[in-house]
Order: C-alpha cells, then structure tokens, then sequence
C-alpha cells in the first residue's frame, strides 16, 4: 500500500516539469485561442459574443471567400507535395539502398538532403532568382500568373524538403532482413520484382506516416509563401494558404488593421479541421 | 520528500529568476540621470540613432539618457500591441500613420499631447494622420516620404526626349523610348502590389480625383470610386501597361530597383525613401512628379514616422522634453540629412544636403499634397480598400480587368462595409 503510494508519487515528480512546461506553453495558449474566439475585444472591455465570430467569417462574403480560397490552396499545397514528393523520394531511396552507386552513397545522402536543411528563406531567394524572367532561365513569369504560382512555389518547397520522405524510406528498405531477400533471391526474383513484391510491401506501412506528416507539415505551411510573397500572397491571393490568411488577420497587414478575434476563430477552425 | 523536491525547486527559481532578468528593460535610474526608450520600426536606423541623434539631444539635455530599441517593420504593430499590453512598452512609441494608430488611440496607448510646443509647429494636416476622432494631437510627425518618378538623365538626353508635364506628354515620352529599342522605358513589375498602388495609382491618380477633395469624399461618402474622376485615374494607370517589360508578372519591387541602377531602364516610378538605392551605382538620376491634369499638380506626401507618449510611461518628464526636441530645426535639420529621403513636416525652414532630395522637395512647391488614397478610415475593415487595390491593380496588369470593372469591384467590397464618416 505504502509502496504504491510511493510509486505514484515518483511518478508525478518525473511527470510534473514536462506537465508544467506542456501545460504553460500548449495547453493553456490554445485554451485562451479558442476562448477569445468567442469575444469581441475591439472596444475597450471584451464582451461575450458567442458564436458571432464564426458566424461572421462563414456568411461575410470578404472573409469566407478568402477563407475557402485559403481552403483550396492549402489542400493543392498537400496534393503536390504528397504527389511528387513520394515518388521521388522513394526512387532516390531505392537507388541509394540498391547498390549501383557503391561507396559514393554516404555522398549522395548526404547531397540530397542538404535542402532541407537550408533556410527557406534562402531558397524561396535563391529560386526566385533562378526562375526570374529578368535574370534568371526562364521567361515565362511563373511566380507571376495565378495558374502557375502556387504549383511553382510547392515545387520550390518539395525541392528543399524531399530529403526528408526519402531518410524515411531509406532506413526502412535498410530495415529489411537480408535473409528474406536471399531467399527471394534463390526463388529466382529479379531486382524489379524483389522491389515490388518484398520491398515495396515491407515499406509501404511508411507511406502512411509520411503522408500524415506531410498533411501536417503544409496544413501548417507559411513560411516558403511568407518568405516569397509576403502576408498578402498574390497574385490575386493565389498564393495564400492557412497559414498567411491566419497571419494576415491576426497580426494585420500594412494596410490591414490587426483583428484578433477573427484570427482566433481562423486559427480555431484550422486546428479542428486538420486534426 | 522535501531534499527529492529541492533541486527541482531551486531550478523553477532560478529559471524564473533569469527569465525575469532577460524582461526588464534597462530603465535604471544611475545617479540623478533618467532613461527613456524609443520603440521604432526602423532597425537600419539604429547606428544613426546611436551615434549622432541621440548624442545631440543628450548634449543639450543633462541628466536624460535615450535607449534607441526598434523592432523589425513586420513584426513592429504586434510586438507593441503585446509590449503595451503586458505593461513594458517603450516610453515613447513611434506611430504608424492613420488607421492603425487611430485603434491605438482608442485602446489607450497614448497620452493626448496637446498641451505641448512642439505641436504649434505643425499644420493641421501634418497632425491629421495621427489625431483622435475629436482632431486631438497624439504624435509629434517626424517625417513624410514622397513619390515621383526617377529618370535615367543619360537615356533621356540619348533618346532625345524632356521631362514630362502631362499624361499625353508622359506616354510619348514612354512611346519613343520603346521605339528607341534599346532601353525599357519603365521599370515597373506587378509581382508586388503594395508598390502598384503607392508608387504609381497614389502617384498618378490625385491629379485626377483631385487629392484631398477625391480622398475625403470618398471618406464621407460623397464620393465614389465609380465617379468618372476615379475611373480617369485608374484609366491612366492602366494606360501605362504597354510600356512594362517583359515578364513584368513576376518582376519585383528590389528587381525594379536594380533594372534602374544598372542603367537598363528610363523610368522608376518609386518612393523617396529609395534615394540612396537608385544612385547606388552613380547613375545620374532626376525625379519628376505626377503629370498634371489641366494644369494643376498634385503631390503624394505621405506621413510616415511620428512619435507617441505611452500612457503608461514612469519617465513621462522626460519624455516630454524629447517630443519637444523633435520639433526643433536642430533635430530635423540633422534627421532629414542624415536620411535622405525622408521631409520634415514641420514649418521650420529645412535645407537638404542630397541633391535628389533636394529635388524631391521641390515637387512639393506649387502642388497641392495629398497622403496615399486608402489607408485612412477605407481599410479599417474587410476587405480593407488599401489591400484591395493592390490586387485589382495587379489584376488589371495581369488579366486586363478594365478600369470600370476594377473600380466597380473596388466600390462594391468598400460598400460592403464601411459606413461614410460624414
């Protein structure tokens, strides 16, 4: 009985700093954030205006309209990464596990996820320039027209961060016990179909984390937009995802004045809808 | 129990105890001396603050040490509003222009300074863009920032053309350059908006809506932006879409400088603030303003920077003393040298060292000064005016939106809104 006790109270001390910290810094910001969705802090005193907020940025044609743009945009931000950044990083995977680039391997790796490491706003810059119709390759003002300027910048930002799904895929195909393969091998597998009939299936429960981290990563998204095209991303918001429409309402741009209320009810509707 | 807790406790403290440390600002009083803290947006401004602005005010004033502590542009509005709030913002916070001081008005952050001096030395439209509701004064200006259109002398005098005067004179000086093939005639891009409306709708447009008489009426709903006046000025914006280089969808505001320095283009339409850059790379560069509209120029001046006192401030003594100062010849006179670029709003008498400047500052003898278009009252609201017309002016570079189609968008989204203050 004593013992218990005892048990439980070492346990609560070892919880408690993380608690403590989690609970200052998590719990207790996102509490308020959802709580002063729920007020109208213009005035000088903060009044309860219940659901108001919410109802405003869903029927107020300014602010919905931005709303379901940012909506689109978010999820093509995603669908890009998750479909070209997969399949990239799996082929990069799958010839650094596959033997033909011998010792340069380690130099390779380490080639291919360098980006990620970089800072974005070096490679927003540094791509900006390459693909500027002034002085970089390209003629054509791909940042410029709405079509072609939120695909531009994703592949700008799968560039840096196609390291990342490739090291996840590269130490689960490193994973694999060599027996197996030995025995495919013995079978009379060639290498494509060891790839696809024992590779392939032993890393594919892989694909399900990267594709949940991916969602998390852009749903999150702001910086590369932020970095390339400030708080009020054009042209014609083409650009603007969550996290700048977030940003923007929030803080306020220059010619906006910050709201803090309908930021609040921005972040509250993002969280719940990407959780 | 109590010797397993200690360490832990001892920690919390200490950490608490480091944080707290890092917060306070150094607002110690060392002997009989006072320190005051300016807040400010200008971070490339801090060795000119340092070494020779603060020194001269220090000379002249014993006993009071200023603490120059800026805050990146972007991040300036959010981090005074968190400052001010939780109690520890600067003593003297400089003032955005407008709408967003206008809201910290309302939320308390400053102290009226009517009863002050310094106020006497300015007009009433110099003060307006920092006075309350009822015209109280709350900021001390500081300076106003101009816009004009710089040229290439060497290209003007190698194609052959003269500054010009109005807008047809303007699109055959633009046509003749492009004819000439070899220099791109303006150096003007729309990938970003904000420098669409404030260096070329603001800059062309007051000639035709008639600056204070358009800005105000549309203020107290007099006005509309599908008037003929409104629609000219877009029309004469629109009319200049021709002459922009190729790629111009994607060409930045910092491209545009640069394909004016290198000397690959004619015309920069662009702010005073950006002296310095234009004639980074010895060009010899001149500016001309808006062309006018049956004879009468108009002239953007746009207020800036000001000061304002922190209703909260312990060093309220000593901060006045320092808002009294700004409004002295001796503080302008060494600001406005020191930053070229920027004017004083003052009646003093000021002379400018930089030549441009010089130049610059007499585009505002014989025209009648207008602040930018939108950003009083117009965009205090979604969507704000100011944001909107950088987007249909980007949409009416990049998709052809006509200039009736673009004011009548403008005017519905202002409508859907804003209620006249008239």
């Amino acid at each position: 009985m004593n013992r218990t006790a005892a048990r439980y109270r070492n346990l609560i001390l070892f919880v408690l700093p993380a608690l403590l910290v989690y609970t200052a810094f998590a719990v207790f910001p996102l509490v308020n954030s959802v709580g002063l969705s729920f007020f109208d802090s213009d005035g000088p005193t903060d009044v309860f205006v219940g659901a108001e907020n919410y109802v405003h940025l869903f029927t107020n044609p300014a602010t919905s309209g931005r709303f379901w743009n940012a909506l689109g945009n978010s999820v093509e931000f995603f669908l890009i990464h998750l479909i070209v950044e997969l399949p990239i990083g799996l082929l990069m995977a799958a010839l650094l596990t596959s033997g033909v680039l011998r010792r340069s391997v380690g130099i390779y790796r380490t080639l291919l996820f360098i980006p990620a490491t970089l800072s974005v706003v070096i490679v927003g810059f540094v791509w900006r320039l390459i693909i500027s119709p002034l002085w970089g390759v390209v003629a054509f003002p791909l940042l410029g027209t709405e079509a072609t300027a939120l695909p531009t910048i994703s592949l700008m930002s799968v560039w840096q961060y196609v390291g990342i799904p490739m090291v996840f895929l590269y130490t689960a195909l490193l994973a694999i016990p060599n027996d197996v393969l030995e025995a495919a091998r013995i079978d009379g597998a060639g290498g494509w179909t060891q790839f696809w009939r024992i590779k392939f299936p032993l890393i594919a429960p892989q694909f399900g984390l990267i594709t949940i981290l991916t969602f998390i990563w852009t749903f999150n998204g702001f910086d590369i937009v932020y970095a390339l095209n400030g708080s009020a991303p054009g042209p014609n918001y083409s650009t603007d995802i969550f996290g700048t429409l977030f940003y923007r309402t929030f803080f306020g741009s220059s010619g906006q004045v910050a709201d803090q209320d309908l930021g609040a009810t921005i972040a509250t509707v993002i969280s719940r809808s990407s959780c | 129990m109590r010797s397993k807790l200690a360490p832990i406790a001892v920690l919390a403290v200490a950490t608490l105890g480091l944080g707290l440390a890092g917060c306070s600002t150094g607002g110690g009083d060392d002997g009989d001396s006072v320190t005051i803290s300016l807040g400010s947006w200008r971070t490339e401004d801090i060795a000119m603050w340092e070494d020779e602005i603060i020194p001269a005010f220090e000379a002249s004033h014993d006993g009071i040490k200023v603490e120059y502590a800026p805050t990146d542009t972007n991040d300036y509005n959010a981090a005074i509003q968190s400052q001010v709030e939780g109690g520890t913002g600067p003593d003297l916070i400089m003032c955005r222009p407008f709408d967003v001081n206008r809201a910290w008005i309302g939320d308390g952050y400053f102290d009226s300074l009517a009863d002050l001096d310094a106020v006497g030395k300015f007009s009433e439209t110099a003060l307006a863009a920092w006075t309350g509701d009822d015209g109280t004064p709350y900021c001390i200006p500081v300076a106003s920032v101009l816009a004009g259109f710089y040229y290439n002398k060497a290209i003007f005098d190698e194609v052959g053309v003269d500054i010009p005067t109005t807008q047809d004179e303007f699109l055959d000086v633009l046509k003749t350059i492009k004819d000439d093939g070899k220099y791109a005639p303006l150096a003007l891009g729309s990938a970003d908006g904000w420098q669409l409306g404030y260096n070329v709708l603001y800059n062309i447009g007051p000639a035709y809506w008639k600056g204070e008489e358009g800005r105000l009426g549309l203020i107290d709903g007099s006005k509309k932006l599908t008037d003929p006046d409104f629609v000219a000025a877009f029309a004469a914006y629109d009319a200049l879409k021709p002459y922009l280089p190729s790629g111009y969808e994607s060409l930045t505001y910092d491209d545009m400088s640069q394909l004016f320095s290198l000397g690959q283009a004619a015309i920069l339409p662009d702010g005073s603030w950006n002296i310095n850059q234009v004639t980074s790379t010895g060009l010899d560069v001149g500016v001309f303003g808006a062309p006018a509209v049956d004879g009468k120029r108009y002239q953007q001046e746009m207020p800036d920077m000001a000061f304002g006192l922190n209703a909260s401030s312990k060093q309220k003594e000593a901060a006045t003393e320092f808002l009294e100062w700004l409004a002295t010849p001796e503080f302008e006179q060494l600001y406005v040298n020191k930053l070229p670029g920027f004017f004083s709003m003052s009646s003093n008498t000021i002379s400018y060292d930089n030549p441009l400047a010089t130049e610059f500052a007499a585009l505002k003898d014989g025209a009648e000064l207008t602040p930018r278009l939108a950003l009083d009252r117009l965009s205090a609201g979604t969507p704000p005016l100011d944001d909107e017309i950088w987007r249909i002016a980007q949409l009416m570079y990049n998709s052809d939106l006509s200039p009736e189609d673009a004011t009548a968008e403008l005017q519905a989204g202002l409508d859907s809104w804003y209620t006249p203050a008239g």
